[in-house]
């Protein structure tokens, strides 16, 4: 394998070309300095390498001008453009533009390297050996060939139980967002399905700045889709990074959640599963709420059958534990136990099993904060309350607590 | 500014790329310091941008943030604030300790 590095950082060069040739020891990698070299012309022998790894900024050029100009050669191999973080409509023009994938350069790692290059250079006997490698061809393909009028997909970049999700662009002005496709054996589920379209019509419902937008829905080629709003600031989990927040900071995210959980509960709507990854970030630090797979219209409460336990373990309420029918106030419970991670930078319950995790909150007081963080002792205890009747009954009263106590308006 | 050393761990196996990631960024001071007394915000912002893409993929977060706040600096052409943060840089590339695992 012959890999061509472009990237104006000596440091960057050399430590993609270490994690390359670590992965691949027989792998030939070639580093080109941008800032000493120019563009390659025509002569330039592209069909002699695997792959291209191309920066964005180059110094002395831009990476899209040069990705452009890479493309019209017919021996040019895959791209992997590298984009900063936040930076998607850089990425979204770079996939328009013919890269093959791309990768934000802060977020770099060896594994993703590493899977990225697989991913693009390995061929369909390879990638058949490994059941992973194979699934995630298998939403790269999906990708491809699903067609939403309008929007372009461009590049799988989550996958849950049941759905995958691809960055996408809206034609006409590159807007980044984001399509979420029912995976095919969940689309071949009546519940699945009937769930997945609920999501739309209930975020629809709801007109709110701290619920993901939603630009449109449907069925192509037998799966159902969903095209959201894209989050340049990530979710609360990549935010967190496993630690804790600054107190400030936690409480001003917390205060967000109960103004989108207000919102949503004002719609008659639970979310059900509230989590970090489940809270995106703006560009502006704004919050808000997505993945409403099991989020429920109150009124249809008595539809989830009795017994039937939905939700994440780490964040469930102990009534969901039990498979009680549930109103507002497990939100508040789910968003008490993410204040305490934003607090504490640790999980409240941890255990072996998630029954062992879900357990806890049935019958294990929740620790109590550091000396240093006892004046946010008392509002984490009334929201993790594992009477529900002694807990704050809405998102409401939790807000006039923050403002009576910590002066938060 | 503290008289803490800042411990960065950094996996075993960068152990040889990482003098030279360190003599880069030692490098960029100075060059961060040129930029600023010629005004050219251009540059800086381009060395901060290739701070904060570099930083992370080698552990050293701080580089990053450091970078992402020169980009935005140089962006808004705020000599006082670049000044603070090219000293905020040495000061912290000269406490700097790698522990290597």
């Amino acid at each position: 394998m012959r890999i061509l590095i472009i990237d104006d950082d000596e440091n960057l060069r050399s430590l993609l070309a270490h994690y390359i040739r670590q992965e691949w020891p027989k792998a030939e990698v070639e580093e080109f300095d941008p800032l000493v070299r120019d563009m390659p012309d025509e002569q330039f022998p592209f069909g002699d390498y695997e792959l291209i790894i191309l920066d964005y900024m180059l110094g002395r050029g831009d990476g899209l001008e040069w990705l452009h100009e890479f493309r019209k050669r017919s021996d040019c191999p895959p791209v992997l453009f590298l984009t900063g973080a936040g930076n998607e409509i850089i990425a979204v023009r770079a996939m328009k533009a013919g890269a093959s994938d791309y990768q934000r350069k802060q977020e770099l790692t060896r594994e993703r390297l590493i899977t990225s290059i697989r991913d693009l250079t390995l061929d369909a006997a390879e990638r058949t050996l490994s059941p992973e490698l194979a699934a995630r061809m298998e939403g790269h393909m999906l990708g491809e060939r699903v067609r939403i009028p309008g929007f372009r997909i461009l590049r799988l970049i989550g996958e849950g139980g049941m759905s995958r999700v691809y960055l996408a662009s809206r034609e006409g002005d590159d807007e980044p967002l984001v399509v979420k496709i029912l995976r095919s054996e969940a689309t071949a589920d009546k519940n699945a399905l009937a769930r997945f379209m609920e999501e739309y019509a209930l975020i629809e419902r709801i007109k709110s700045r701290h619920v993901a937008r939603i630009h449109g829905h449907g069925v192509s080629e037998g799966h159902a889709y969903l095209v959201m709003e894209f989050f340049d600031g990530g979710d609360l989990n990549k935010r967190l990074g496993g630690k804790a927040s600054p107190p400030h900071e936690a409480l001003r995210i917390f205060r967000e959640l109960m103004f989108a959980l207000g919102d949503i509960h004002e719609c008659g709507i639970l979310h059900r599963d509230l989590k970090p990854q489940n809270l995106m970030f703006r560009a502006d630090g704004s919050l808000a709420i997505v993945d409403f797979g099991i989020a429920k219209h109150v009124d249809a409460i008595d539809r989830t059958g009795y017994g039937e336990i939905v939700g994440t373990p780490r964040y469930m309420s102990p009534e969901q534990v039990r498979g009680m029918a549930l109103d507002l106030r497990t939100d508040i419970y789910s968003s008490g136990v993410l204040l305490y991670q934003m607090l504490a930078g640790r999980h409240l319950f941890d255990g072996e099993t998630a029954v062992e995790v879900a357990l806890q909150h049935l019958n294990k007081p929740a620790p109590g904060l550091v000396e240093e963080l006892a004046q946010y002792q008392r509002l984490l205890d009334k929201l993790l309350e594992k009477d529900r009747d002694a807990r704050f009954r809405n998102a409401d009263e939790v807000i006039g607590f923050l403002a009576r106590k910590f002066q938060q308006t | 500014m503290t008289d803490s050393v800042y411990t960065v761990v950094v996996e075993k196996d960068l152990e040889d790329l990482v003098p030279a990631f360190m003599t880069n960024r030692r490098k960029e001071v100075e060059t961060l310091r040129a930029a600023l007394e010629a005004r050219d915000f251009e540059q800086l912002r381009q060395l901060g941008h290739r701070m904060k893409g570099v930083g992370n993929s080698y552990g050293f977060s701080k580089v990053s943030e450091l970078g992402k706040s020169i980009e935005d600096g140089a962006r808004d052409e705020d000599r006082v604030t670049l000044e603070a943060l090219i000293v905020d840089y040495a000061d912290y590339l000269g406490r700097v300790k790698v522990v290597y695992e």
